[in-house]
């Protein structure tokens, strides 16, 4: 078998890759606990309108991030993988924003000619 | 590396550069190439026949019968569209045909086509067969799961297949499965029809992300030695491209998919709004129609990249090879078939135009699907400007390719027709529609697959296919398909509707009867000419002279296998080490017009080969 | 992870890394186990079910004529006789971000090849997951007996209860298949199979401990997008 073929030592002994310390996942850990508290207070008071909206919005990113960085390394990983498992975000928010305008269109049209009558 | 070609500075200068790679300190020896970073692949080698043939973990096996399952339901769907055309063209002539079964058969071959046919075609067969030879690589990353997607897929056509045979037959909605009609009685096959469809999509996304997950993680993760992404042949970038697509896009037709199954089995209103049925309310209510064709064009536009692309990129390669002339612009080539494919995700209500979507979104969609145009129309280009004082050669592979181009530029036209939203609105629904989409997704990539066949038996079956059968073929083909798609332009034009049963007294029929003969009996021969290929297969296999290694002269590193058929592992003691991209034809001052991807630096001083 | 070496290549930081990673040969992710790049993929592919089903969740919302019940009152739960809202849904997403930290933990002593730990805190996500599956089950046993069905319910839009049982449905789905392969793993781990480099049943391949790190990403991945269902349907 040709040597050069075999993996290289170096790689071999780097194998055992070396692991973060245990107080980032504990401190991650508590962080997800404090804010699902707070997203749930967020229901508990009863905020409503924007002030809900924003801060379940907010909340829910934070914690996603948090989930996403730490726990699943993301933020130790090479910006190769990164930017491979985010671009194609761009394809769903593109959806969303178009059927936020779909679904206004459709109530438009429902009331328009349900409950209006038509022109 | 650097895009940019010094012509001042020799090569040998040139070549050290190439050879450093990003390691920082420039290497003396100019054939350097790093060290492997992972280890051998752990292979598991068949014992038994069940386990060497049937439950087998070679992607070369799963690739052939990726292959010859799709072209079986290929062929089901081609005898669906000969007794389409023959009730279109000769009325009432064959006795059996109702209403209902033309809308069940436009439905399964439309379905078939597309789905069952061009995409398992593409990825799975030649997907499975052509990425691990070509970037150098034992077998995909994860055999065993390779081998269930296989059977996931075998399982799909077999769901498909027995709705021809439950009560009421298979679904007729038409092969997009609009609801509501879909799932209302009324509608042919609305009872076990659909929900077998629906079940048979599910598996087969499920199947296809098993083997697309193979296929991303190969290229990406297991290329050999000296093997960078701008060294593969464009036949792996189409297909990579491609499958990035279908794990993209296949999840929406998952759960539109789920969605309806619901809809119909547990009467929720997902896609059901309101309905009066002789005057009675059904029991569904406030869902949304236009929802499920969002959906479904999600996963349906970038659904026909995932035709296309693979069929660019196999293209490429055989105009390189029998044109003995590098690719024109290959980095172009690249990042058109990333920027379609990119673009890809955000044109889909093109296909919705008249569906009754917020108006404004037409601005939206026409503008993106014309912006397509650009790297489409870039690609066609390059394919000319390859051909182009090149050396070409004539054989049954080159005419096919010739073939594919005139007959995309033909669809991309008058793709850019329906593109435009004033134009679109009276041309849609008419048969100017069909002539396009068989065009330019039908036709056009079937076309890359008979020069594929032609081009890659020799290296699957150690044979080389007949000639002179081949270029029969050929000519009946493209002139056939010519004449049956040709025509349908102007059918399109006097407003002839798409999906009738029968035009019965319309005033255009006057003009469109006797063109529907026509193109009937083209369509009957077309069809028939394509068994020429098999019966050219069978005798070939029995009779056909064996096939010198490499007999096409090409470059890239399916043909520099130990053994020809390529054995399982591919490439025997060693992998092969690679300098160079797979297109160095005709290079001044090399000892032959080709220099195969393995060659070193070192044996082709003098020449003038590319900077790759 | 981080910190790794490769022969003959320079792993350059941030975004000019990227660049060199994806111009150079062999592979693109560089020190990336193949197992582990096939999970991010498939990841991200099912991030494109989810979101579908999320989107398709806020056309169908958006669109309906009928109001849309107040999850608030819907998911309370009765203490005594005070309904406090949305208690058993705060619940089990505290049982979850659990699970997801044990997970986190044991792929950390997975790659510090201590096998005990490791074994127990899959152990430990295992029983968090079920216990997750479970609670779900008392929650749509209780909703059913509420009169809550796919096809309608007393308190509002038909649809809620559609896009309740799918979403959720699917998710429990992804837990329970989670949990069946976390229990696998425990075995695998207590037995030693890593050590022993003894192959799998079906696969015939030889495992790691990386694998402990890819069974993570799944169920990290389920937690995630408990988040986004938490805050979508039950908050919003």
């Amino acid at each position: 078998m040709d040597e050069t073929n075999k993996m290289s030592e170096t790689a071999k002994k780097e194998e055992q890759t070396s692991t973060q310390k245990i107080g980032i996942y504990l401190w991650i850990w508590l962080l997800l606990f404090v804010l699902s508290f707070f997203s749930y207070m967020v229901d508990w008071y009863q905020f409503q309108g924007m002030l809900r909206w924003s801060l379940i919005l907010f909340f829910m990113f934070l914690k996603a991030g948090l989930i996403m960085a730490f726990f699943m390394h993301l933020f130790w990983e090479r910006y190769a993988l990164v930017n491979v498992l985010l671009w194609p975000m761009t394809a769903i928010a593109c959806f969303i924003f178009l059927m936020t305008a779909e679904f206004k269109y459709t109530v438009f049209s429902r009331l328009f000619y349900f409950v209006v009558g038509g022109a | 590396m650097s895009d940019e070609y010094d012509n001042n500075k020799s090569y040998q200068a040139q070549s050290s550069e190439v050879m450093d790679g990003s390691a920082g300190s420039i290497n003396p020896d100019i054939d350097y190439v790093r060290p492997a970073e992972v280890g051998e692949q752990d292979l598991y080698h068949g014992h038994s026949f069940i386990e060497k043939w049937i439950f087998c973990q070679d992607a070369k096996v799963i690739g052939v019968q990726y292959f010859l399952t799709a072209v079986f339901t290929g062929i089901v769907g081609l005898i669906l569209s000969w007794l389409m055309r023959l009730q279109l063209g000769f009325p009432g002539l064959a006795g059996f045909m109702t209403a209902e079964h033309y809308y069940q058969f436009v439905t399964m071959h439309g379905m078939i086509m597309v789905v069952y046919f061009l995409t398992a075609l593409f990825l799975g067969g030649f997907g499975n067969y052509l990425i691990p030879l070509m970037v150098g690589a034992r077998d995909m990353v994860f055999p065993y799961v390779n081998m269930l997607s296989f059977w996931m897929f075998f399982v799909a056509v077999a769901v498909l297949m027995a709705s021809f045979f439950v009560p009421g037959g298979p679904t007729g909605a038409g092969w997009t499965l609009y609801p509501p009609q879909t799932i209302l009685e009324g509608t042919p096959g609305s009872g076990m029809g659909i929900l077998l469809m629906l079940i048979s999509l599910s598996l087969f996304v499920i199947g296809f992300t098993m083997g697309g997950l193979n296929y991303m993680i190969t290229i990406l993760q297991a290329r050999t030695r000296g093997m960078t992404l701008m060294r593969m042949p464009l036949t792996v970038w189409g297909i990579f491209t491609a499958t990035v697509l279908a794990m993209l896009a296949f999840p929406a037709l998952l759960v539109s998919a789920i969605m309806m199954t619901l809809d119909k089995v547990l009467q929720t209103s997902f896609f059901m709004p309101t309905i009066l049925k002789a005057g009675e309310v059904l029991e569904y209510g406030g869902g949304s129609p236009i929802l499920f064709q969002h959906l479904f064009w999600f996963f349906g536009h970038p659904e026909v990249y995932i035709v296309a692309l693979p069929a660019f990129g196999i293209v490429s390669d055989l105009i390189s090879v029998h044109a003995r002339k590098n690719i024109f612009g290959y980095r172009m080539m690249v990042w058109a078939i990333v920027g379609i494919g990119g673009l890809s995700f955000f044109v889909w209500a093109h296909h919705m135009y008249v569906s009754g979507m917020n108006p404004w979104f037409g601005f939206f969609f026409a503008t993106t699907t014309l912006i397509i145009a650009v790297p489409t129309a870039m690609k066609v280009y390059n394919w000319i400007l390859t051909l182009w004082r090149g050396n070409i050669r004539i054989n049954t592979v080159m005419l096919w390719c010739l073939g594919f181009i005139v007959t995309f530029v033909n669809g991309g036209i008058t793709g850019i027709f329906l593109g435009n939203v004033s134009v679109d609105v009276p041309l849609s629904d008419t048969y100017f529609v069909i002539a396009h989409f068989h065009m330019v997704m039908g036709i056009a990539p079937l076309m890359v697959i008979m020069g594929a066949v032609y081009h890659w038996f020799p290296l699957v079956a150690g044979k080389m296919l007949h000639e002179g059968l081949g270029k029969w073929h050929f000519w009946i083909t493209f002139l056939g398909a010519y004449s049956i798609y040709f025509p349908m332009h102007y059918l399109g034009f006097i407003g002839v509707p798409r999906r009738y049963f029968e035009m019965y007294d319309s005033p255009y029929m006057t003009s469109a009867v006797g063109m529907n003969e026509f193109i009937s009996i083209a369509a009957f021969i077309v069809g028939a000419a394509q068994f020429i290929l098999v019966f050219n297969i069978i005798k070939t296999l029995k009779t056909g002279k064996k096939a010198e290694k490499n007999p096409w002269k090409a470059n890239s590193l399916e043909w520099y296998t130990s053994t020809v058929p390529p054995e399982h592992g591919n490439f025997g003691e060693r992998l092969p080490v690679v300098h160079r991209w797979p297109y160095d034809f005709s290079v001044p001052g090399a000892k032959d017009d080709f220099i195969p991807q393995t060659t070193a630096p070192s044996e082709v001083i003098h020449t003038e080969v590319e900077k790759t | 992870m981080s910190e790794q070496k490769i022969d003959g290549f320079e792993l350059k930081p941030g975004f000019k890394g990227m660049a060199s990673d994806t111009g150079s040969d062999q592979t693109m992710f560089k020190g990336v186990h193949w197992g582990k790049a096939m999970m991010w993929i498939f990841l991200l592919s099912d991030t494109f079910v989810f979101s579908c089903f999320l989107i398709s969740y806020m056309k169908g919302r958006g669109s309906t004529l009928v109001d849309w019940p107040n999850t608030s009152e819907v998911f309370s739960l009765h203490v005594g006789s005070v309904p406090v809202p949305l208690l058993l849904i705060a619940i089990m997403t505290f049982v979850l971000i659990t699970s997801s930290g044990t997970m986190a933990l044991a792929v950390k002593y997975g790659y510090e090849k201590n096998r005990k730990m490791c074994g127990w805190l899959i152990l430990a996500t295992a029983v968090g997951g079920l216990t997750f599956v479970g609670m779900q089950v008392f929650e749509w046993s209780k909703l059913i007996h509420e009169g809550v069905r796919p096809w309608g319910n007393p308190f509002g839009a038909s649809q809620f209860g559609s896009f309740f049982f799918m979403i959720t449905g699917f998710h429990g789905f992804h837990v329970s298949i989670g949990v069946i392969f976390l229990f696998i793993y425990t075995y695998k781990v207590f037995a030693g199979h890593y050590e022993s480099k003894k192959r799998g049943w079906f696969t015939k391949m030889k495992g790691d401990y990386v694998e402990i790190e890819i069974l993570g990403l799944y169920w990290h991945f389920v937690d995630l997008v408990w988040v986004f269902i938490f805050a979508f349907f039950y908050l919003w």
